[in-house]
């Protein structure tokens, strides 16, 4: 979580340069709320950064969509074999 | 977690003890085991530690102890992430099979270790358990990364995608498949948090205990690597945010 500190929670309005650090933290839900709503307000009037961030929101939407099925069968010999090794007769 | 807390932590010390007494190479029979120890103050109260279920095995690192409480921790903590460990398995073996046995070694490891464990952050825990295994597992099969792990890896990776070549990476008319491609061509410290973060959906301290690096390393890789990406796309023609590059 990006800390931030009083004086600077206490800010009225981010700049670009500021959303640029912290860009890639928001969009991993990583700011603290009262932050992250203010650059939520900056991104709505900042074409720019609005665009900056739609960018790397669609490269991280392209990657979770990237999450392989997983072999129902290789979990079911996992846990098997986790049967196995803590003694469970019912599972072994 | 323990039936009697602190248990774990005085079998440890009986075993150090018993150590420092016999020496790591003698036969250890359970009635050599010291039956009374002064424990130190700072350990925490606990009824009486039932001696009797003590056997110090001959290696003398594995204490057995309570079967029901390793069993009953080990359903706890470690069943319910095998799923989550398959799948970083994946990730970072890019094998199914191999990621089976990781995730078998790293049942075994964690089960032997069951009772030292605090209950704390499970998951965290089993992945810093999986990075050893992997990292034995890899010097195992490539002794030579003894002497440099990470400069070893870095090798390896530039060994895998030695036939990427500039002209390989060609404008996809699919967006997915230039991310895709793009993420490929990342250095391994890059492409592994990707994975890690923005694929399985890890936390960045998660991903910091597989990688066994900081969270503020994880994060700064991650930035790195997405822009990196980003370029990427830029750079082979790819749509990227809602117009062509």
């Amino acid at each position: 979580m990006i800390r931030r500190g009083r004086l600077r929670r206490n800010k009225p309005e981010v700049n670009c340069r500021e959303v640029g650090k912290v860009l890639q933290s928001y969009l991993d839900n990583d700011v603290e709320d009262d932050f992250a709503e203010k650059i939520a307000q900056h991104l709505e009037a900042c074409k720019e950064c609005g665009l900056e961030v739609a960018t790397y929101q669609q490269i991280k939407t392209s990657l979770a969509a990237k999450m392989p099925e997983v072999d129902p069968d290789a979990i079911e010999r996992l846990r098997t074999f986790g049967a196995q090794i803590s003694g469970d007769p019912t599972e072994a | 977690m323990f039936e009697h807390a602190g248990d774990a932590m005085r079998i440890e010390f009986i075993v150090e003890k018993t150590l420092e007494r016999f020496g790591p190479a003698g036969p250890m029979e359970p009635s050599h085991a010291p039956e009374t120890l002064r424990f130190p103050r700072s350990f925490p109260r606990c009824d009486p530690l039932p001696l009797t279920a003590l056997i110090v095995s001959r290696r003398m690192s594995e204490p057995v102890v309570d079967d029901k409480a390793q069993k009953e921790a080990f359903d706890r903590y470690v069943v319910p992430e095998i799923e989550v460990l398959y799948r970083v398995a994946r990730s970072i073996t890019r094998n199914p099979t191999d990621a089976e046995d990781l995730v078998q070694d790293t049942m075994l490891r964690a089960y032997r270790a069951i009772l030292r464990f605090d209950g704390r952050h499970p998951r965290a825990w089993l992945l810093t358990i999986m990075r050893n295994a992997q990292i034995n597992r890899v010097r195992r099969k490539r002794p030579e990364l003894l002497r440099d792990p990470d400069a070893a890896m870095e090798r390896l990776a530039d060994e895998d995608s030695a036939d990427l070549g500039p002209e390989a990476i060609v404008v996809e008319s699919q967006y997915d498949a230039a991310v895709e491609k793009a993420v490929d061509a990342l250095p391994e410290k890059f492409r592994s948090v990707v994975e890690l973060v923005d694929i399985q959906g890890l936390s960045y301290a998660e991903a910091a205990e597989i990688m066994g690096v900081p969270t503020g390393t994880v994060m700064s890789r991650l930035h790195r690597a997405r822009t990196r990406i980003r370029k990427h796309l830029e750079s082979s023609g790819a749509y990227v945010n809602g117009r062509p590059t």
